[in-house]
């Protein structure tokens, strides 16, 4: 199509519009405080009688250096957490690609099952998940939900020693790392499956935008289940396993230590600087991770043009 | 014939054969493979309904039975009282226990149906009509995915108090309308659909905001309710936090948090609470699961 230049301009006019909204609470809401959080990693951050309350002193990336050289724990949080998350996405993208396809199937009482299996999504939840404590601490003999002493005490008499059993496989030449990656997955279960909700309406909304007659077409042509899956069902939903690694690997982080860390850093050790450098060196930490997660996937993603 | 018409036949007929498979021979998984299938989803199954049979059986149970060990998971005399007790207990302050669910409401509502419309509205251009600064916004939007909300709340407290909106509802509505992952979700979903669609409305003459409202919005219909649900359950466990300061504006999750820490004296009616703050989210989440599955019969636009 050809564009004038003044159709273009209109066009560049109409969008601005559309995102103007959006984008004038970004700016002031989010943008602000991320600009500020920099500001304030490179600063000794001190209290001040000024109108802000604070006074930055600028200290030659002192925070940094603190960070990586003086700071006890914070590579080695950092390195743990991003190890975590690089465990928990592939299972959270597989468990909920699977949930997904099968509650996106025709059966009887599929009504009941979806319910059931759209559980995740809400219990995840953080009003869900502070009744839920509330009422498992309960469970436990009506204490306050804070002993978790007691709740420790039951839950190693109750649980049965997975990693027992799954060792005994290693008889079996299986390589211990991939048993190692077993147990820890058992062992993350429950939060692996409340961490995938969002994950699961995702690929349901992608499964359903594919026509029901690109599958008449391919039975007629005389496509197995298995080659309907690889041929239709997975490259449609390709794009939107990226999407979803994109968003596992930033909702995983969000909940990590390391963010638990710099939150500490800054609220109980009123240390504001030195809390806003570690959250700016993980940020980017998981951009790193990001850049090549989506280099990797996107060259095998099929586009839809 | 018309394409509702085809599409019921097809949809009938893919029915039939599916049956057909179910029964037939042509099937390559083994009848023991079904089982196993079906009891590791029953498992799953298990696990993840039992939180909720937990929250509703407590909050029928009795004290004797709330404190209970070892504890029983069903109710043996259900009971009422603890719904009676956490209203006589919260008739006794000055604010109304209705007060603070409707405070969650209007956080919720305001910011759920704000964040939904200002994020579609800004993905549609994003995805479909890209302008000079597009991408980069849309970079900004994903790079500020990364930090963490925990660690901007010192700016994000001077930015709302700067503003003037501190202690109001708006101090909780305004920000959430900017989330980003909105915008990141629906641009996505918007990519996905065909642009020969959005072009045949244009050549009938559609202006932008009908082609977004009539032709793009009905057709990620799926990605919006998920947002919405999304949305709903992060504001409606928001406690108000350091923004709302006034008894009177305090949301329902604050008052369960207080009522919870009043501990063993208070069991009956925090399980109470927890039920009413889990019920509706619920609730809120089984309706537009419902539609996000009737869609999926009117769309199919890809080809």
């Amino acid at each position: 199509m050809k564009k004038s230049l003044s159709l273009s301009r209109k066009k560049a006019i109409v969008g601005l519009l559309f995102v103007l909204p959006f984008t004038t609470g970004f700016i002031v809401f989010i943008a602000a405080g991320i600009v500020s959080t920099v500001r304030m990693s490179l600063s000794d951050v001190v209290m001040a009688g000024t109108a802000s309350g604070v006074e930055l002193v600028w200290n030659e990336f002192q925070n940094y250096i603190i960070a990586f050289t003086q700071h006890p724990t914070f590579s080695e949080v950092l390195g743990t957490s991003l190890l975590n998350m690089l465990i928990d996405v592939p299972m959270i993208i597989f468990f909920s690609l699977f949930m997904a396809l099968f509650i996106n199937q025709k059966f009887r009482g599929r009504t009941l099952v979806r319910a059931i299996f759209f559980l995740p999504v809400i219990l995840g939840a953080p009003a869900i998940a502070t009744a839920l404590s509330s009422a498992r601490a309960m469970m436990i003999g009506g204490v306050s939900p804070a002993s978790p002493e007691v709740m420790a005490s039951l839950g190693s008499g109750m649980v049965v020693n997975v990693s027992y059993y799954l060792y005994m496989l290693g008889d079996l030449a299986i390589p211990p790392a991939l048993i190692e990656y077993i147990i820890d997955a058992v062992a993350r279960i429950n939060s692996i499956i409340s961490m995938s909700g969002v994950q699961i309406i995702i690929f349901l909304a992608a499964l359903q935008s594919i026509s029901p007659s690109v599958y008449e077409a391919a039975k007629i042509e005389g496509a197995t289940p298995y080659e309907a899956f690889w041929l239709i069902t997975f490259p449609l939903v390709s794009p939107l396993i990226l999407t979803n690694v994109v968003y596992t690997i930033i909702d995983s982080f969000a909940n990590s230590q390391v963010v638990t860390l710099s939150y500490n850093t800054i609220f109980t050790e009123y240390n504001y600087g030195l809390g806003s450098a570690f959250s700016l060196v993980s940020s980017l930490a998981v951009l790193v991770v990001l850049a090549i997660v989506t280099l990797l996937l996107s060259k095998r993603t099929f586009y839809h043009t | 014939m018309s394409a509702s018409d085809l599409s019921s036949k097809i949809k009938h007929n893919s029915k039939r054969s599916n049956m057909r498979i179910s029964r037939g021979k042509k099937i390559n998984r083994s009848r023991a493979g079904n089982m196993l299938l079906f009891v590791l989803m029953a498992i799953c199954g298990l696990f993840m309904v039992l939180p909720i049979v937990m929250i509703v059986n407590n909050s029928l149970k009795p004290p004797d039975e709330l404190f209970q060990f070892p504890p029983r998971l069903f109710v043996r005399n259900p009971t009422l009282e603890n719904f009676a007790d956490l209203f006589v207990l919260m008739g006794d302050t000055w604010v109304p226990f209705s007060r603070y669910i409707l405070n969650t409401i209007i956080i919720t509502g305001g910011g759920t149906i704000g964040h939904v419309l200002c994020a579609s509205l800004a993905a549609y251009p994003l995805a479909k009509r890209k302008f000079p600064g597009s991408t980069l916004l849309f970079n900004v939007v994903i790079l500020s995915l990364m930090f963490s909300w925990t660690v901007t709340q010192i700016p994000n407290y001077m930015i709302i108090s700067a503003l003037g909106i501190n202690n109001t509802y708006l101090a909780l509505i305004l920000p959430s309308w900017s989330f980003g992952i909105g915008l990141y979700l629906m641009k996505q979903f918007m990519e996905q659909i065909p642009d020969s669609i959005i072009e045949s409305a244009r050549l009938d003459g559609a202006k932008e905001i009908k082609v977004f409202w009539l032709i793009v919005m009905p057709n990620v219909k799926p990605a919006w309710l998920t947002l919405a649900i999304f949305q709903f359950q992060i504001l409606w466990g928001n406690t108000g936090g350091m923004f709302l300061r006034s008894e009177e504006l305090k949301p329902m999750q604050f008052a369960m948090q207080q009522i919870m820490a009043g501990g063993a004296a208070r069991a009956g009616a925090s399980a109470a609470v927890a039920f009413i703050i889990a019920a509706i989210p619920i609730t809120f989440f089984l309706i537009c699961q419902s539609s996000i599955f009737e869609t999926m019969t009117t769309s199919g636009i890809k080809e």
